[in-house]
């Protein structure tokens, strides 16, 4: 009884995952190369283990972050969570609904306006038409576009992008929101708002997984955190802890 | 804010897929709007910034139908089965842009796309078969141009009309395997990107579009007929014109031809689509 309770506090599982990239050793990027090579026996493949035997459990309603230097597979996570890739080896469970946030406005198209890049986006991340006219309203206003909402996306600053995509992406309360490097995008002001944002789905219940290399934000916001490096889980626990093992390690 | 569609806790499974993998329908249907959206997008984007707009799909037909018929027609003095030569090769041109429009597009879509694919999960297949879709809307245009021609010619539709959706259909079906086949390709190979001319090129002359099928020698009649553009073609002349409809088994061979490709590339494309998201 009480292990079925527990498995039901745990959103996201990932047991076992690792994710292995095939890199060749030379990079060839054209056919006729690749059958030259290949007839020469010379197709030589660099494994990479992106992840590697990753032991994860994040339980609903936790802000859970990661950290870890560049290439050290915090975004292949993520991506795996929101099925962008699937696991090499492993499982990866996953109780709700996901909101991927890898980057914003992944849709959004410069010579459409922005009204039409919110319908465009809110239809990649599975939201209907009707469901985003109820919700126009609302992203446009958290957006702080205004009137530019009717001009095409090229002629937008890369701060009003980021912030209609974090609008479009938000405006849906997610089971699971997940968060890559997200945060930084727009001026303080903006920051602060989509902090607030994060804090409501949080008090709502909702589940954050969430990239920073920011310390500050993993301290403040993350109730747990993760350290990765070469693909490999090297702390879990306590976000001041975390930040300060990863620190340490990179001081040296 | 509001919790959309349902409340109910929905447990997703992500795990190594291995072999062959067919198409997941109440997925696809789930992301139609998604689908739709896509096509919008290929036609809003391809007609915003021009100043003929929508003009350039029937510009681009009748300009091709004028240069056939001046040097295919008229100089180089090729039959058209005793039909208008106008008529002939517009009918010709109508499936043939649409197929070649199709692959070309299709088959550079996921690389073009590559913003989406790596960074959202949906159904893959719908990003190449948007620009197929998309291509109708010119189809539609050029259609309506040739009626135009037919009523200059006095060409009276006949019941062969009525099996024009048929050999659209069977456009669609053959641009949407190959354009599978190459969009999966060129994930893998940015080669495919430059091959696409060429093939087309061939495609096009391998096809009875400035010439009849009836010019071709008996003896490589059997291979010939293996390209499901050549039933299509003579298909739609045929549906227009109301003579010369194609053999038995011309169509049998090119329906078979067409979806096998169809069944093919969906497959080709599946089992790849695993990697699209760390090569492309």
């Amino acid at each position: 009884m009480s292990d079925s309770q527990h498995i039901e506090d745990v959103v996201v599982s990932l047991n076992a995952v690792s994710v292995k990239y095939t890199v060749p050793i030379v990079r060839f990027g054209t056919f006729k190369e690749y059958i030259i090579r290949r007839l020469q026996g010379r197709v030589r493949n660099r494994e990479f283990w992106a992840l590697n035997n990753i032991n994860l459990q994040i339980q609903k309603g936790e802000v859970f972050g990661i950290v870890g230097r560049n290439g050290a597979g915090k975004s292949t996570l993520l991506k795996v969570v929101s099925r962008v890739l699937r696991p090499s080896q492993g499982s990866v469970r996953v109780n709700g609904r996901v909101a991927p946030l890898l980057e914003l406005g992944a849709a959004f198209h410069p010579e459409l306006t922005g009204r039409e890049n919110v319908f465009l986006n809110a239809a990649l991340l599975g939201h209907s038409q009707k469901d985003v006219e109820e919700h126009f309203e609302s992203i446009v206003d958290f957006s702080e576009i205004g009137d530019f909402i009717d001009a095409p996306l090229r002629t937008y600053s890369s701060g009003m992008v980021a912030r209609l995509g974090f609008s479009v992406a938000t405006s849906w309360d997610p089971e699971i929101l997940i968060l890559d490097e997200v945060l930084a995008v727009g001026d303080e002001a903006f920051q602060a708002k989509c902090h607030a944002r994060i804090g409501e789905f949080q008090a709502m219940g909702a589940t954050v997984l969430l990239v920073s290399h920011n310390a500050h934000t993993v301290r403040s916001i993350c109730h747990r955190a993760a350290w990765i490096d070469h693909g490999e889980l090297q702390a879990v626990g306590n976000p001041a802890d975390i930040v300060e093992q990863y620190r340490k390690a990179y001081s040296e | 804010m509001q919790r959309s569609e349902t409340n109910e806790v929905k447990m997703t499974l992500i795990q190594p897929t291995r072999g062959w993998i067919g198409i997941n329908f109440p997925e696809l249907w789930r992301y139609r709007e998604l689908f739709f959206f896509l096509v919008w997008r290929d036609l809003k984007v391809r007609y915003k910034q021009s100043i003929l707009g929508a003009g350039w799909a029937i510009i681009q037909p009748v300009l091709t139908v004028a240069i056939f018929t001046v040097f295919f027609g008229k100089w180089a003095g090729i039959p058209t089965d005793d039909i208008p030569q106008p008529i002939f090769y517009f009918s010709a041109i109508l499936p043939w842009q649409l197929l070649q429009s199709g692959v070309s597009k299709a088959g550079a879509s996921l690389v073009a796309s590559r913003n989406m694919v790596t960074k959202v999960y949906f159904p893959r297949l719908v990003v190449p078969m948007a620009p197929i879709i998309a291509a109708l809307l010119d189809f539609g245009i050029g259609f309506l141009v040739l009626l135009v021609i037919m009523l200059f010619y006095g060409i009276v539709p006949t019941t062969a009309m009525l099996f024009l959706p048929f050999f659209l259909l069977l456009t669609i079906i053959t641009a949407s395997g190959v354009g599978f086949w190459l969009a999966g390709l060129n994930v893998n190979y940015r080669d495919i990107g430059h091959i696409i001319p060429f093939l087309m090129q061939l495609w096009f002359f391998i096809s009875p579009i400035v010439y009849s099928a009836s010019i071709v020698p008996e003896e490589i009649g059997p291979v010939y007929r293996l390209n499901p553009m050549t039933a299509i073609i003579q298909g739609f002349r045929w549906a227009i014109t109301g003579t010369g409809q194609p053999s038995g088994e011309t169509l049998i061979a090119s329906v078979a031809i067409a979806l096998l490709l169809l069944v093919s590339g969906i497959y080709y494309f599946r089992r790849m689509e695993r990697t699209f998201a760390d090569v492309v």
